[in-house]
């Protein structure tokens, strides 16, 4: 088994400090549930364990005028008892509420569900129709990386060896209020989604005025599905449109085959969830589970 | 290099030992005698590891032993000591909610931490409360029963208070 080394900073500061010397020999970890599996199957590439679960500056929800702050640190059970995230952007708490289990929730972090890139990172698809913006930090400075830009491959983002993510910035949009997330998983909880999709949308008199859609789980990153929002966008809301946007989302997703589903299925159920939500929202009537 | 001395308390024992930087809370835990902890999944899948962290409950397989410094611990056997603890543990032996008993201490975790921050759940709540936790035997519905049961009593007290 791999020899690691362990540190535990109290400050940000010493975070960086630490990243800058270490590269990609450190791997940051705080809530560990998928860092210790990662161990166990010797998948863990670094060699020193640099735990910022201790650092409460990295642990906060708060807004100013326009926009809302989430730590990095902030952990998922944390955003469920956060009425910032419950009233401003209930997409987010939606999805913070099907995420892992509840004894998980109290470890897992929001950063570190988005470093590890999963396709399947529950707390992405919402995050990408709020357009969250991520404050990355190393000792060069601050930028921000829009979400969009953020996730590369399955387990790849564009984040660079000595950078960390020190939080989630969220503008305040009175279209972040009328969201819908939906996983779909093998089992209520501890399910690892087969697909998920996050839609956040304004309709003025009949028609679509803006839109958001994301997706997890259907492509090799949680994707925005762009197309499909460009068609949606002015359109007047009847049956036969809602169809030919469940067509335009199969085209757009990309899926893989996997132990917990076929590329098929999920390019299939991907159409069905999004009409779900798209339901959901515009308070349609409950569709059949046909086509 | 790799080894790190750590002080921790568990069921108010203090305890000084060593910890290897990448080893679980789960195994450290068990290599100094607290058995009771169960090694199930080693994954965060199943919960039968569920131990309570500064009043936190978490699933010790995915935490690092090396998070828990300067932490208190409550395991199990640290239930005798607790009333709430004492009332859980009567009631999964009155209700018959033990089939195998491979789940037990971590249900009987859950179960208190939950309790601990919603006194009076339904049984719609404790299902979704234990939803990390893995019985084989299917047991859930005695299970459930034995915890509902425990926090209608608390309601029942709180009532008392009130008259």
């Amino acid at each position: 088994m791999n020899q690691f080394k362990y540190v535990s900073p109290k400050t940000k500061e010493e975070v960086l400090e630490i990243l800058k010397q270490e590269k990609s020999e450190a791997c940051i970890v705080a809530g560990c549930s998928n860092v210790l599996p990662y161990i166990k199957d010797k998948k863990l590439p670094a060699k020193l364990l640099l735990d910022i679960s201790g650092i409460e500056e990295l642990n906060y929800i708060k807004e100013s005028e326009d926009e809302i702050y989430i730590g990095a640190g902030a952990t998922i059970s944390g955003l469920i008892n956060s009425k910032i995230i419950r009233e401003e952007c209930n997409i987010l708490y939606q999805a913070a509420e099907q995420f892992a289990d509840p004894t998980i929730r109290n470890s897992a972090t929001i950063g570190g569900n988005l470093a590890d890139a999963s396709p399947a990172a529950d707390v992405a698809p919402p995050l990408l129709v709020l357009d969250a913006v991520l404050e990355v930090e190393s000792m060069d400075g601050k930028r921000e990386i829009s979400l969009k830009n953020f996730f590369v491959g399955p387990r790849k983002t564009i984040l660079r060896d000595d950078e960390m993510i020190s939080s989630i910035k969220i503008k305040d949009d009175s279209i972040n209020k009328n969201g819908c997330f939906i996983k779909l998983g093998l089992r209520q909880a501890m399910a690892i989604s087969l697909a998920t999709v996050a839609l956040i949308l304004e309709v003025e008199k009949d028609k679509v005025a803006d839109v958001r859609i994301a997706m997890g789980s259907i492509a090799p990153i949680p994707l925005r599905l762009i197309k499909v929002e460009e068609f949606l966008k002015n359109k007047k809301i009847n049956d036969e449109f809602i169809e030919e946007a469940v067509k335009k989302v199969r085209e757009e997703v990309n899926p893989i085959n996997d132990i917990r589903a076929s590329a098929e299925y999920r390019r299939y159920i991907s159409g069905i969830l999004f009409k779900r939500a798209f339901r959901k929202l515009t308070d349609s009537p409950i569709i059949q589970l046909t086509n | 290099m790799g080894e790190y001395k750590i002080q921790l308390t568990v069921n108010d024992k203090k305890i000084i030992a060593t910890a290897k930087a990448e080893e679980s809370l789960l195994k450290f835990l068990r290599r100094n005698g607290f058995t009771e902890v169960k090694c199930g999944c080693e994954k965060g899948d199943c919960g039968t590891c569920t131990v309570i962290m500064n009043g936190k409950t978490i699933k010790s397989c995915i935490s690092l032993a090396m998070q828990a410094n300067g932490k208190e611990i409550l395991t199990a056997k640290g239930l005798e000591k607790i009333e709430i603890g004492r009332k859980l543990q009567k009631s999964f032996v009155q209700h018959g909610a033990v089939q195998c008993g491979f789940c037990t201490a971590g249900m009987l975790m859950v179960a208190k931490g939950y309790i601990d921050k919603n006194p009076e759940p339904d049984k719609a709540e404790i299902r979704k409360a234990i939803s990390g936790n893995l019985c084989r035997c299917t047991g859930y519905k005695k299970i459930v029963e034995a915890i509902y049961d425990v926090a209608a009593e608390n309601h029942r007290l709180e009532g008392d208070i009130n008259v």
